[in-house]
């Protein structure tokens, strides 16, 4: 179970860490006025001030009277049957290519809720595949990665 | 009267069999390429041009013009039916597009949104039909100042809206300021806030984010909500198509205000997604039903859509007239115009009267054919919504995927969009707006270009921003809007606070 509390101090402290590197990056650029006008640095630098500042003001507000469940371990288990096969098939790509991720995520994906036959599952996992292909590599000219196998393959 | 027996002229040209022809064909494929996330208006015209060198010149922009009015259409499509905006400029669209189809209604929200935007194309070419010459001139009056002052207009009709809570929308924003600022810096040429990774110097692509914090964070939050698809009736409703085009009427006072803004932006030219941005905030705060925008409200479909097509119209007539492309679309169908072996200015329009007159002729009948052509796949579409949650979500989720990738055939964007899905949904979570993050990554790098230009002009005076009727109006009006809300709630208050005390 998670509570509101900790997703709230969570993102406050994920924007709070994007802000404070933003502001750090856009001292190399150089903030305030020089010859060349305004400085490449200055928008960012005030603008990762704003987050920070932000950040911080959302982490105090956030803290109190939030010690509520916002998931419970059941909405955890359904977030993470969609959100880990993704993750996995993304992670995937760069090793078997995009093509055989992509069609053993569909096929997975769906055999795994089993509320269609692994027929159907295939079929369609076949059919997504087949569609990239069609759209992207041939009517566009947009060359989806092959990943490692497809390169020891020779494709 | 001159310029309608120009116009007569151009019907002449553009009546043709093959024409018509090339037209059914360019708006067909401009609606595939709205419809995939990734691929846009300006891939499709990038493809066809090749094509299009064996051609007459008008026959060629006839076919290019009307793959961006399909696509421009097209995009609307997956804004409403699964919340991933597939253009920029559709990204308002989904604010209450997607509330309706979801709750069951997505013929009614797809009809809304193809009517609206068709009177808002209208609305464009009959402007460029009245006034292609005066339009020139205003373009010509617009330097970094006035720029500036049309993207402030915009961030000021949007901000200060919502219902969220007001440091959440500033960080909100902020965040979408600081990803527009990754890459190259366009003002000074160095690179900024790549925090070392070089990949990052080509920046961080609008529809990478748009897809992560839209399509997979939505996924995410419907997954959590146990996603039930309403039941809707697999009848083709054809009926409630013409009932919701023949009531769009009743919603003609926003209409015509939208295609007024969006004609404006268009010329200006701020772009078809400051219009729609724009349009919709002033929508909503000019609205009886405020509280219904956001849960599928008519009139936030009506007010973005119009403005959209009214703005990506008029925007090829500085394209034409001055040289000056308005999106990425019409920069690269300038291009094919120097590779046609025209010259794109003032001159076009005196020597080449056929090419600009069959043009702006095969507009009319160009948008005919896309709003006639989208309805006919309304069932189509809508059939789609009717497709299990467990099966589409993966393929929701295979498709934002080749669409990040393929914007720069890059895999770090997959990650990138992967990164924005989980940031989406902790945001919608816990009620930071995302609408403000989309629109300051959209226009933010170049209102900041704007303003240091404008600086660099007046050696660091404000001044800049009062040295003409036309930038002190333009800034004086988004003061307004940006001051006025709070002042009347608190005048509001005020007033009522005696007779309540009687």
């Amino acid at each position: 179970m998670i509570s509101r509390r900790s997703l709230e101090t969570g993102t406050a402290l994920l924007t709070g860490a994007f802000g404070a590197a933003v502001l750090v990056s856009s001292l190399d650029n150089g903030i305030g006025w020089s010859s060349a006008g305004v400085d490449a640095g200055t928008f960012p630098f005030v603008i990762g001030a704003v987050i920070l500042l932000g950040s911080v003001y959302n982490l105090a507000r956030g803290w109190p009277g939030n010690d509520i469940a916002a998931l419970s371990r059941h909405d955890l288990a359904r977030l993470a049957s969609l959100f880990v096969p993704a993750a996995i098939f993304v992670g995937l790509i760069p090793l078997t290519g995009f093509y055989v991720a992509a069609t053993a995520y569909v096929f997975g994906a769906i055999a795994w809720h089993r509320q269609r036959t692994l027929v159907f599952a295939g079929f369609l996992a076949l059919c997504t595949a087949l569609a990239l292909y069609l759209i992207f590599e041939l009517t566009f000219q947009i060359s989806l990665p092959r990943g490692l196998l497809g390169s020891a393959l020779g494709f | 009267m001159e310029n309608l027996e120009a116009l007569l002229h151009g019907f002449t040209i553009a009546l043709s069999g093959n024409h018509i022809f090339l037209m059914l064909i360019g708006v067909l494929l401009g609606i595939l390429v709205g419809v995939l996330p990734g691929l846009g208006a300006p891939n499709g015209v990038s493809l066809l041009l090749p094509l299009t060198f064996g051609m007459q010149p008008v026959s060629a922009i006839i076919l290019l013009s009307s793959m961006y009015w399909g696509a421009l259409f097209g995009g609307s499509v997956t804004s409403i039916l699964f919340n991933i905006p597939g253009e920029p400029s559709s990204v308002a669209t989904t604010f209450d597009g997607y509330p309706m189809a979801r709750d069951g209604r997505p013929t009614t929200a797809l009809a809304t949104a193809f009517g609206s935007a068709a009177f808002g194309a209208l609305a464009g070419v009959v402007l460029i039909t009245l006034l292609a010459s005066w339009v020139a001139q205003v373009a010509l009056a617009f330097g970094p100042a006035e720029y500036f002052a049309v993207y402030f207009l915009a961030f000021a009709s949007f901000i200060g809206m919502g219902g969220s809570p007001p440091v959440k929308t500033l960080v909100s924003l902020a965040i979408g300021f600081a990803l527009a600022a990754v890459g190259i810096d366009t003002v000074s040429g160095s690179v900024r806030l790549t925090m070392g990774i070089d990949e990052l110097v080509k920046g961080v692509s609008f529809v990478v984010a748009v897809m992560g914090l839209f399509g997979i964070g939505e996924l995410l939050i419907a997954v959590e909500e146990e996603f039930a698809v309403k039941q809707i009736s697999s009848k083709v409703e054809w009926r409630e198509v013409f009932r919701t085009i023949a009531g769009l009427p009743r919603h003609g006072w926003v209409l015509l205000r939208s295609a007024v803004i969006g004609c404006w932006m268009g010329i200006t030219p701020g772009g078809p997604t400051a219009a729609s941005f724009m349009s919709y905030g002033i929508a909503k705060r000019l609205s009886a039903r405020r509280a219904h925008f956001g849960h599928g409200e008519p009139e936030g479909i009506v007010a973005p859509e119009a403005a959209d097509h009214a703005a990506g119209t008029s925007a090829l007539l500085p394209m034409l007239s001055l040289g000056i492309p308005g999106s990425a679309t019409a920069a690269v169908m300038m291009g094919g115009l120097m590779i046609w072996g025209l010259n794109p200015g003032p001159m076009l329009f005196v020597e080449q009267k056929d090419f600009v007159w069959g043009l702006i002729a095969s507009m009319y009948l160009g948008n005919v054919v896309a709003v006639f052509l989208v309805l006919l796949t309304v069932p189509v579409f809508a059939a789609l919504m009717r497709i299990p949650f467990l099966i589409i979500a993966p393929l929701i989720v295979v498709i934002c995927t080749v669409g990040a990738y393929s914007v720069s055939n890059s895999y770090l964007d997959v990650l990138l969009m992967m990164g924005f899905g989980v940031l989406g949904y902790l945001f919608k979570k816990l009620h930071y707006p995302l609408a403000p993050l989309v629109l300051a990554m959209v226009i933010g790098d170049k209102a900041e270009d704007a303003f240091r230009q404008s600086m660099l002009m007046s050696k660091g005076s404000m001044a800049i921003f009062f040295s003409n009727k036309l930038v002190t109006i333009l800034v004086l009006l988004g003061v307004a809007l940006l001051v006025a809300p709070p002042l009347l709630q608190a005048i509001g208050k005020w007033r009522t606070r005696p007779a309540s005390g009687d």
